[in-house]
């Protein structure tokens, strides 16, 4: 296997275990977070097939103004998820 | 919730940096990978950095919402305008009229891997600049509504 | 037992989309005349070395300005929404 091929492995695994992460955390501040490793690792696969403008976006739209507006939701309202 | 001092420091440091690359993402769009959507992005990736770290009084006297206002008609504006422009060179709506015999732009380029020349491309670094401060200003406007939003509901 | 049941269809589903899926060629367009056309002449015709960039702008400008007005819209919306009430003014309750 070439080392190309193992970093896109690990990075489509990274993938899938953060997104259990995002739907699995009761603190919401830490799921923006899960969300915003999510959306860089998603940047960097589209680094690695060669489609650096959608990298560009991703990174400045999902990871970085996306988690700034959960941020500020959470803020407003209060962090941790209700026991029901 | 009220951010920490490291925070608040790491957030004021990134800020011009932020800004400064984006600048460069939006002005080198017809040379390198991105234009005027990723770069504007990019900058509002800097002020939402300011706005998460700081409290909303705090950020009213560097980011101004009436200016923010402007930004984004400033910028849908320029883009029509430069659109426009082709129709009184006598070509259609949106044609680049500048690329290979206009006043501006006009460096013409090899076929092929070169270089690259800022000063190329004719209309698209035009258009990109509009696009650029548009998003910028446009998703600035969305968080800072937000955030006054909130505000307003911590004051009853 | 339905849990277990539903996560057996979902397998399935999933399985045959990824088994039928493994066999698609992947960056391996079927027809690739407007590719080439594209790759050929668009530093020639717009004088930018961005290939993406004159797309966007130049050969597909009107795809642009959409969006240019779709998010200037959006911003309309989410400033209607939180406008700032005048004197004596207060919101409909229904």
């Amino acid at each position: 296997m070439t080392p190309f091929l193992l970093l896109q492995a690990l990075v489509l695994l990274g993938l899938i275990v953060t997104a259990v992460l995002i739907i699995s955390f009761k603190d919401l501040l830490a799921a923006a977070l899960a969300f915003a490793a999510f959306s860089l690792l998603l940047s960097l696969e589209f680094y690695l097939l060669q489609a650096p403008d959608v990298a560009i976006a991703e990174a400045g739209i999902g990871a970085g103004l996306t988690t700034a507006i959960f941020i500020i939701a959470i803020r407003g309202t209060q962090r941790h998820e209700e026991k029901n | 919730m009220k951010m920490t001092k490291i925070v608040r420091t790491t957030a004021d440091l990134f800020f011009p940096f932020c800004l400064v690359f984006g600048l460069y993402v939006v002005v080198h769009g017809h040379l390198t990978p991105g234009g005027g959507f990723q770069g504007g992005a990019v900058m509002a990736t800097g002020t939402a950095l300011l706005l998460v770290a700081r409290a909303y009084d705090d950020v009213t006297g560097r980011i101004r919402k009436g200016a923010m206002k402007v930004c984004e008609a400033a910028g849908l504006l320029i883009f029509l305008c430069a659109g426009f422009s082709g129709l009184f060179a006598g070509r259609p709506f949106m044609a680049n009229w500048l690329a290979p015999d206009g006043a501006l732009f006009r460096t013409s380029i090899a076929h092929g891997p070169n270089a690259g020349d800022l000063n190329t491309a004719g209309l698209l670094p035009l258009l990109n600049v509009g696009v650029g401060i548009e998003v910028l200003g446009g998703l600035t406007v969305i968080l800072l509504y937000m955030l006054s939003g909130i505000k307003e509901e911590k004051k009853k | 037992m339905r849990n277990v049941l539903f996560s057996a269809i979902l397998l399935l589903f999933f399985g045959g989309l990824l088994y039928l899926a493994a066999d698609l060629p992947f960056g391996d367009p079927l027809r690739t005349d407007m590719d080439d056309y594209f790759i050929r002449n668009a530093q020639a015709q717009t004088g930018a070395n961005n290939v993406v960039t004159s797309i966007v702008f130049d050969f597909r400008g009107f795809d642009t300005l959409g969006e240019a007005t779709v998010l200037f819209t959006a911003v309309l919306g989410v400033g209607m929404m939180f406008r700032k009430l005048k004197e004596g003014e207060e919101y409909e309750n229904d």
